[in-house]
């Protein structure tokens, strides 16, 4: 980062570790962050390799008996269908994870852009943005969502669509505010005064510095994306069937509760421990990375 | 369960009844209001009980919907009424009498001292008159219900004369004890209305033995006794209906006991029956409602009906049946319910259908590798059974995308009235409610009803005029054929493939009250009574 790296001291006597190996060590002192660490390890591992983990296709009715208790075949028994409650599941981390990345980059990416544009351009641009920024933001989310589905039909490009567009806002403000407490810094009116273009200044001194708080709020933003895809395709108005979801799964297991637990527990499970995954993890990392925010604490 | 006995209503057996009735009082020297009181309850407590869906009319001409009508059975009343039991008849509710005087006139005598509440006076010959002929002069959505009606004549203050243009025979069994025959007060709906049209859901004045306390939508229906009401006492002081859409909620509700009755589910009926609830009665009865998957004959890709044949072939019933309602539900023959006149013995196709047969239609239609859409109902059974469906299609290769649509946006894809989703609608997984007259189940399949209910855009000529002439042959057997002829076209035109009527199994707590239901299992909450 340009602006620490201008403080630091030159030819120090001893070495310290690096960075790295300093927000590992902090990491592995606090047990939560790394039970965080191991679940989210486990959870985006078990859907990068989901392909080759599932022993039956999620989709292939009739693999077992319906509603069948877990056996050595069936790791977590069969759903309504007698499709495989495992590897339903495993494949349903991957639509998690699918929509969490797409959604949530595709934010960070225009919530950047604006954030950028409106923190460092114009008033009556900030303002006008802002104004967009805010009734977007106005909207509860699940409202805005059940709207959305209405209008455009039940997908995995519907879900990724609301996520993105409901968290636009909140990175966009974030990116402002963040730009307009460094706009005025001397590095940047230096850089003015060389000549350098907006498109520089924002792209090379800014960003850098507005991007890691950013990432650290996306990271904790991830067990949200999840739970809303789950909620959404719990109601019946997230995937398509028959693609797996958590959502999906628990919704199926609800309406055969009388019938078996199962799937209920299947489809549960994997909702709490990456929820608790991804905070744990979120926290951490923002302890380790905000300082200004532990002295706070 | 109860055994499926043959739908039998003997009008002249009935008017026997009622009128050996009515002269055993007479000879008894009982005045009527007496012998009405005679026949009161203990009374009191209240009914809490569920509806599958909220209301949204209660103006009995415009009724629509069946659990509208579970609501104006208490608040309305009408000439005669489906008997609670297990048999389909009629017995006088706020007829002393009616008589068929020849196959256009219908004589019949109202009870004295029926009053609408508000102050609009007593229960006339001239109201009934009115509530019938507004059906057809407001072109009511419900106006097929009173088929070939011509006028009233009104003879005096109690008794008059219903006239058909020709001969209707549903009348007995759906007209008159179901929602159009529901009796309003003229006075008052022209107060309230000017013209005499619908009057959505703001009764003006009541006349059955409760009134409507207070609607909180998606809450609650509270109906309280009718302090006007002077024929026999109710049951029950108050009913408090939930709207629950939901089977498991409603199933929950119960063994909560937020609930006394409800319908539940076909798959945790053996669940109920393993482990019931304290004090709690498990019935099953067989239910009128059939099941089907349609397909719109309009939608391009849907045009060939080797298409269509492909797709009817393809689905094996049983199966669909086994994952939706867990092999409690039987194969329909048709639309038609077993036990009802016009019931076909088999279908065209059998239940298993035929993959090779299906394959050879799809290739004869050169359609290999089409995709396909289905809309369904965002309920677990239909979800279940369209997976079924699109992994039963895929084995010939049909690739079936599955819309999960909630309530407000199903009921209204294929309504031209509603927008133009319906020439995108493709295949559908409907059910719908019936009526113990096969006349109800076919006359949503006309050239008329193109856009409106015929969602399959169905329209044939010999149809229609099968359709038209069985409502006027008296002739039981003659009319049967009349619908038997009928559901083979819907099926030869591929645009059909009939699953099941489900069954309709509830629950109820035998220390709070004795229920009182139709055959199919549909309560009539005026006749449940407390322990």
């Amino acid at each position: 980062m340009p602006a620490t790296d201008m403080t630091r001291s030159e030819g120090q006597p001893m070495r310290e570790p690096s960075a790295w190996v300093q927000h590992w060590r902090q990491l592995c002192r606090n047990p939560l962050g790394l039970l965080g660490l191991i679940l989210v390890v486990l959870m985006v591992g078990s859907a990068l390799l989901a392909n080759v983990i599932v022993p039956y296709d999620p989709a292939q009715v009739m693999v077992g008996p319906r509603l069948g208790p877990p056996t050595w075949h069936n790791l977590m028994g069969t759903d309504q269908l007698g499709r495989d409650t495992f590897s339903r599941v495993i494949m349903g981390g991957q639509v998690a994870l699918i929509v969490a990345l797409a959604s949530l980059s595709a934010a960070l990416s225009l919530g950047l852009l604006l954030g950028l544009v409106a923190g460092f351009g114009p008033r009556w641009l900030d303002n006008g943005l802002l104004l967009l920024l805010d009734s977007v933001r106005a909207f509860p989310v699940i409202i805005f969502a059940l709207a959305v589905v209405t209008l455009l039909g039940p997908s995995l490009y519907t879900v990724v669509f609301v996520v993105a567009i409901t968290s636009i806002p909140v990175y966009a403000r974030v990116v402002r505010t963040q730009t307009q407490a460094l706009r005025d810094h001397e590095y940047v009116l230096a850089e003015r005064a060389m000549g350098a273009s907006t498109r520089r200044i924002l792209g090379v001194h800014i960003m850098p510095n507005v991007i890691g708080p950013l990432l650290i709020l996306a990271s904790m933003d991830v067990p949200l994306v999840i739970a809303l895809e789950a909620g959404l395709s719990f109601l019946g108005m997230g995937v398509r069937p028959p693609t797996p979801s958590w959502g999906t799964i628990l919704n199926n297991g609800y309406n055969y509760i009388q019938n078996s637990p199962w799937p209920v527990i299947a489809g549960g499970i994997p909702i709490i421990l990456t929820t608790l995954g991804f905070t744990f993890l979120g926290e951490a990392l923002r302890d380790i990375f905000d300082p200004k925010l532990r002295r706070d604490l | 369960m109860k055994s499926r006995k043959g739908y039998s209503l003997n009008r002249r057996e009935f008017l026997q009844t009622s009128a050996m009735t009515t002269a055993g009082i007479m000879a008894a020297g009982m005045p009527l209001s007496q012998a009405i009181w005679a026949a009161e309850g203990s009374g009191g407590g209240v009914l809490r009980v569920r509806s599958y869906a909220d209301i949204n009319k209660l103006d009995p001409g415009f009724y629509q919907n069946a659990y509208n009508v579970d609501v104006m059975n208490c608040i309305y009343s009408k000439l005669i009424h489906y008997k609670p039991g297990s048999e389909w008849e009629t017995e006088l509710q706020a007829a002393e009498w009616i008589e068929q005087v020849d196959p256009t006139h219908i004589r019949f005598k109202l009870r004295e001292g029926i009053m609408f509440t508000g102050g609009y006076g007593e229960m006339t010959a001239e109201d009934v008159k009115f509530s019938f002929e507004r059906v057809i002069e407001h072109n009511s959505p419900v106006k097929d219900d009173w088929g070939p009606l011509d006028h009233v004549e009104v003879e005096d203050d109690y008794t008059g004369v219903i006239v058909l243009k020709s001969p209707f025979e549903p009348l007995w069994n759906v007209t008159l004890p179901y929602g159009v025959g529901h009796i309003v007060s003229k006075k008052a709906v022209l107060e309230a209305t000017e013209d005499g049209g619908d009057f959505g859901m703001e009764p003006p004045s009541f006349s059955g033995p409760y009134v409507l306390d207070e609607w909180r939508p998606n809450q609650v229906v509270i109906l309280k006794r009718n302090p006007e009401w002077t024929g026999p006492k109710p049951g029950f002081d108050e009913i408090r209906i939930l709207p629950i859409g939901d089977p498991r909620t409603a199933e929950t509700a119960y063994r909560s006991g937020d609930l006394d009755f409800t319908h539940i589910s076909l798959s945790t009926l053996d669940e109920f029956k393993s482990d019931p609830p304290q004090d709690t009665v498990i019935e099953e009865r067989p239910s009128l409602y059939y099941v089907y998957v349609g397909m719109n004959t309009e939608n391009p890709k849907l045009q060939d009906i080797n298409v269509r044949r492909a797709v009817q072939w393809a689905i094996n019933v049983p199966q669909l049946l086994d994952v939706g309602y867990f092999g409690q539900a039987e194969v329909a023959t048709g639309m038609v319910a077993p036990g009802l006149v016009g019931h076909r013995e088999q279908a065209l196709i059998p239940p298993e259908g035929d993959l090779e047969k299906a394959r050879e239609y799809l290739r004869e239609a050169g359609a290999e590798g089409i995709s396909l859409r289905i809309d369904v109902l965002n309920e677990s059974k239909f979800t279940a059974m369209a997976e079924m469906l699109q992994a039963q299609l895929g084995q010939i290769g049909i690739t079936l995308e599955i819309d999960v649509q909630d309530p407000g946006s199903f009921w209204s894809i294929g309504m031209e009235s509603e927008g133009d989703r319906w020439q995108e609608m493709e295949l559908i997984l409907q059910r719908f409610s019936m009526v113990p007259d096969p006349y109800y189940a076919t006359t949503f399949f006309t050239c008329e009803q193109v856009g409106n209910w015929n969602w399959e855009r169905f329209c044939n000529e010999r149809f229609d005029e099968l359709n038209a002439e069985a409502v006027t042959v008296q002739d039981e057997e003659e009319r049967a054929e009349m619908y038997r002829e009928m559901q083979d076209l819907l099926e030869e035109s591929g645009a059909y493939r009939f699953l099941t009527h489900e069954g309709s199994p509830f629950v109820y707590r035998e220390s709070v009250m004795t229920p009182a239901t139709r055959p199919d299992g549909r309560p009539l909450f005026r006749f449940f009574d407390p322990v």
